[in-house]
C-alpha cells in the first residue's frame, strides 16, 4: 500500500507549493461544477415540486424519464452536445465548443435530472397532514407549496448533494465538450484522467486526494448550511 | 357570536362505504359543542367537513355572519381553524410552528412574537420555544397544536380528538385551554370525543352521533 | 426574496468567473493523445508562442476523432499520424496544405521470454503470421488509432483477419495502458516507439522489442489545416503560420532537438 502514502505525500507538496497551475485547475472545476449546480437547482427543483404536487397528465412516464436520465452516461451527455454546439451543428454559430460553458452545460444536463427526480422524491415523501395543517392555519395554495417544499428541504439538499457530487466527479462529459486544453478547460478530473494515461499515477492519485478533500470541505459546509437552516426556518416558512 | 355555521342534510362516502348520511345541524351561539360518538359514528369527516376541509358529496356548509351568507373563500378560511388528531407539526422550532398561521397572514414580526409569546404561555411551552417542534412529545405535540391555532384568533375552532393519545396531565392542560375560550366567550369551539365525561365536563352542548348520522343532542343545564 | 437574489448574485459571480479569460490570438489544433502524453507539444508549443504571440489550444483525442473534429470544423489545424485517412480527408476537400512534420516508428513489443520465438523471423508480417500460429496473445488498441490503423494494414498484408479469435484482445484504450494490459496478460502488442521509450521504465514493463525497422513500421506525422472554404469561421492565416513554422528550419530543428527523460530522441523530422 506504499502508493497510497506515496499519494498524500504528494498531495501535500503540491498543496504546499500552492502550484499556480494546479490552483487554476481546482478553481476552473469549482466554477464549471458550482455553476451548473447552480443552473440545475434553479430549474430542477421547481420542476420537481411541480411533477409532486399537481396534476399533470403522464406523470408516471415523466417520472419514470427523469428517473432514467439521472443514469446518463456522462459520455453519452458529452457527445450529444458536443454534435449540438459543434460548428457543423446546430449551434455552431454560438461558438461554445471547447469553452468552460459548454462544460457547464454538460455538467448542468447532468445534474437537472438528479436534482429534479431527488426534489420530487421528497416532496412526495412529505406527509400529506402538513398540506392539511397548513390549510387549516390559512395559507394560500401558492403558501402551502411552499410549505411542504420547506419541509422537504433536507430531502432536496441531498438531492444538490448528489447531483455536486456527481458533477464534481463526472469525467466523460466535459472531457468531450471541454477538450481538457490545458490552462483554459482542463479541471481536475480531466486532469487526473491525462496523468493516469500519461502514467503518472502518483500524481493521479494526489489529485485524486485534492479533489476529494475539496468535496469533502464543500460537503461539510453545506452541512453546516442546512443544519443553521433548520434553526431560522421562520424565515422559509 | 359573529360567525353561524349551517349544515344541511350532508353526506359523504368514502369508497362506496357511506360515512355520514345526511347530517344536519346549526351552530349558532358561542361556547362549546361536543361531537361524541364511537369509532367510525362520522364524527371526524363532519368535523373536517364544517372546517372546509374536505367538500360534502351532498348537502350543504353555510357560515353565515350579519350580512348573509360568506363565499367559501381564504377571507372565510382564516376566520376558522382546526387542530388535527395527528397536529402536523412543521420541521422547524416550536416558535415557528405556532408563529405560522400569523406569517401566512403576513402579521408583522413584533404582533407575531406577541402573540406566539401569549398562546405558548397558555400551553406552558414558552421553556421550549427554541427547540424543534418534531422533539416535543405527544402530549406537549398536542398542546402546541393548540397555541398554534390559538395565534391566529379564530371565531370557529374545532379540536379533533384533542386529547386521544396523550396523558392526564396533558390532558387536563388542553381542557383547562378549552375551558377558558369558553369562558373568554369569543371563541365557538367544537370538538370530537369518544369520552362522555369529558363532553359532560366542557362542552354546553353534546351532539351524539351514530353510524354516520346525528341521533340526538343533549343539551346541558350550566 | 432574499435567497432569491442571493442566487442571482451567485450565478452572475459565477458566470464572469467562467468568462472572464482575456482573448489573445489562439489556434486549436486537433491532435492524438500518443503525441500529447509524449510531452512534445510542452516542448515546441512554447516556442512558437513566442515567436509568433499565437496560443495553441491541444485537444488531444484518438486520431479519428481529431480528423473527425477537423472535418467539422471544430478545430484550425489538425497533427494526428495517419497518413492513408490524413490524403482521403484532404482529397475530400476538407483539409488544405498537408505536408509530412516528423515520424519516429512502430515496434513490435513482446513479453521478454518471447514466448512465440518472434525474434529472427524475416518480416513483421511473418511475426505476426507467427503469433496467429502459436496462438501467443495479442492486445490491440481497437481504438481506430493511428496504431490501430497501422496494425490492421500489417494484418492485411500477412493475410490474416484476427479479430474475433480467442488470442486477439481489443482494448480499446490509449497506448500506454494497452502496452500496460499487454504485460499484465504476457501479450504482444503493436506500440510507437516513443510512447515505448517514455514509458517503459516508468511503468516496469517486463517487455521488450521484438521486431523493428521494417519499412512498413514507419509512423509518419502530419499536419494540415482545415479548408476555410468549407469551414468558414476555421482560423485559416493563424493555422497556416503554425504550419509553416512547423515545417521551417526553426520548427523541425525544435522537434529534434525533444527527448525524454534518458536523452533518447522521440521523433525525427522528416518535412520536405
Amino acid at each position: 500500500m506504499d502508493f497510497i502514502a506515496e499519494g498524500f505525500k504528494k498531495a501535500f507538496v503540491l498543496i504546499v507549493h500552492f502550484d499556480g497551475e494546479l490552483l487554476g485547475i481546482i478553481a476552473l472545476s469549482l466554477k464549471v461544477s458550482g455553476l451548473a449546480l447552480v443552473i440545475s437547482s434553479v430549474a430542477g427543483l421547481p420542476t420537481g415540486a411541480f411533477i409532486a404536487l399537481k396534476r399533470i397528465p403522464a406523470k408516471g412516464a415523466l417520472i419514470s424519464v427523469m428517473n432514467t436520465f439521472m443514469g446518463l452516461p456522462p459520455v453519452v451527455a458529452g457527445l450529444f452536445l458536443y454534435l449540438l454546439l459543434s460548428r457543423s451543428g446546430p449551434l455552431g454559430f454560438m461558438g461554445l465548443l471547447y469553452t468552460p460553458w459548454a462544460m457547464v452545460a454538460a455538467q448542468t444536463v447532468l445534474a437537472f435530472p438528479i436534482v429534479t427526480s431527488l426534489t420530487h422524491a421528497a416532496v412526495v415523501g412529505v406527509d400529506p397532514i402538513i398540506r392539511q395543517a397548513s390549510m387549516t392555519l390559512g395559507a394560500s395554495p401558492f403558501q402551502v407549496t411552499r410549505t411542504i417544499v420547506a419541509e422537504a428541504r433536507y430531502g432536496i439538499l441531498s438531492g444538490v448533494m448528489a447531483a455536486f457530487g456527481r458533477v464534481m466527479a463526472e469525467v466523460g462529459a466535459i472531457l468531450i465538450v471541454g477538450g481538457n486544453i490545458a490552462g483554459r478547460t482542463r479541471v481536475m478530473t480531466t486532469a487526473i484522467a491525462l496523468e493516469t494515461d500519461k502514467g503518472n499515477f502518483e500524481l493521479a492519485l494526489a489529485l485524486g486526494i485534492i479533489l476529494l478533500a475539496i468535496s469533502l470541505m464543500i460537503n461539510v459546509l453545506l452541512h453546516l448550511v442546512q443544519r443553521k437552516g433548520s434553526l431560522r426556518t421562520e424565515l422559509w416558512l | 357570536m359573529a360567525l353561524t355555521l349551517q349544515v344541511t342534510d350532508i353526506m359523504k362516502s368514502y369508497d362506496g362505504k357511506a360515512a355520514l348520511k345526511g347530517c344536519s345541524f346549526v351552530f349558532d351561539s358561542a361556547g362549546v359543542y361536543a361531537l361524541m360518538g364511537p369509532n367510525g359514528s362520522g364524527k371526524s369527516t363532519f368535523l373536517r367537513i364544517c372546517a372546509l376541509l374536505e367538500k360534502p358529496d351532498h348537502g350543504d356548509v353555510s357560515y353565515f355572519s350579519g350580512e348573509g351568507v360568506l363565499p367559501p373563500d381564504r377571507g372565510l378560511r382564516r376566520r376558522i381553524t382546526m387542530v388535527l388528531p395527528r397536529v402536523g407539526v412543521f420541521n422547524t422550532s416550536v416558535f415557528g410552528n405556532a408563529a405560522y398561521g400569523l406569517h401566512m397572514r403576513g402579521y408583522p414580526g413584533r404582533e407575531t412574537e406577541r402573540r406566539v409569546h401569549r398562546a405558548l404561555e397558555a400551553v406552558g411551552l414558552v421553556p421550549k420555544q427554541r427547540q424543534n417542534a418534531l422533539t416535543l412529545s405527544s402530549g406537549e405535540t398536542q398542546r402546541l397544536g393548540l397555541a398554534r391555532a390559538l395565534v391566529i384568533e379564530p371565531e370557529l375552532l374545532f379540536l379533533d380528538e384533542p386529547t386521544a393519545s396523550i396523558d392526564e396531565e396533558n390532558r387536563s392542560i388542553v381542557e383547562e385551554i378549552i375551558l377558558r375560550l369558553k369562558g373568554e366567550g369569543r371563541t365557538t369551539v367544537v370538538i370530537t370525543t369518544h369520552d362522555r365525561e369529558q363532553a359532560e365536563r366542557l362542552a354546553g352542548r353534546v351532539i351524539l352521533m351514530h353510524a354516520g348520522g346525528i341521533v340526538g343532542e343533549k343539551p346541558k343545564i350550566e | 426574496m432574499r435567497i432569491k437574489r442571493a442566487l442571482l448574485v451567485l450565478i452572475a459571480t459565477l458566470s464572469l468567473a467562467v468568462s472572464s479569460v482575456a482573448e489573445e490570438p489562439r489556434i486549436r489544433c486537433a491532435s492524438t493523445t500518443s503525441t500529447q502524453n509524449s510531452g512534445l507539444f510542452g516542448h515546441i508549443l512554447p516556442l512558437f508562442e513566442k515567436k509568433t504571440g499565437i496560443a495553441v489550444d491541444i485537444i488531444a483525442v484518438g486520431t479519428g476523432a481529431a480528423i473527425e473534429i477537423g472535418k467539422r470544423g471544430d478545430a484550425d489545424v489538425v497533427f494526428v499520424h495517419a497518413k492513408e485517412q490524413e490524403l482521403q480527408a484532404v482529397r475530400e476537400g476538407y483539409f488544405t496544405d498537408r505536408h509530412d512534420v516528423m515520424y519516429n516508428d512502430f515496434v513490435l513489443i513482446g513479453p521478454a521470454a518471447d514466448p512465440a520465438a518472434i525474434k529472427g523471423v524475416k518480416s513483421v508480417t511473418d511475426a505476426f503470421r507467427k503469433i496467429a500460429a502459436t496462438s501467443a496473445l495479442f492486445v490491440s488498441r481497437g481504438d481506430k488509432s493511428g496504431t490501430h490503423t497501422k496494425e490492421l494494414s500489417i494484418w492485411e498484408k500477412a493475410g490474416m483477419s484476427p479479430k474475433g479469435q480467442a488470442w486477439y484482445l481489443e482494448a480499446g484504450q490509449g497506448m500506454e495502458k494497452t502496452q500496460r494490459i499487454a504485460d499484465e496478460k504476457r501479450a504482444y502488442t503493436l506500440t510507437d516507439r516513443g510512447t515505448w521509450l517514455a514509458t517503459k521504465e516508468k511503468d516496469r514493463l517486463e517487455m521488450a522489442v521484438v521486431r523493428e525497422g521494417d519499412p512498413l513500421l514507419m509512423n509518419q506525422y502530419g499536419v494540415m489545416a482545415v479548408n476555410p472554404e468549407r469551414q468558414k469561421h476555421a482560423n485559416y492565416a493563424r493555422a497556416m503560420k503554425f504550419i509553416n513554422w512547423l515545417i521551417s528550419r526553426e520548427g523541425q530543428e525544435a522537434i529534434a532537438s525533444f527527448t525524454d527523460g534518458q536523452g533518447n530522441r522521440l521523433f525525427t523530422p522528416n518535412a520536405r
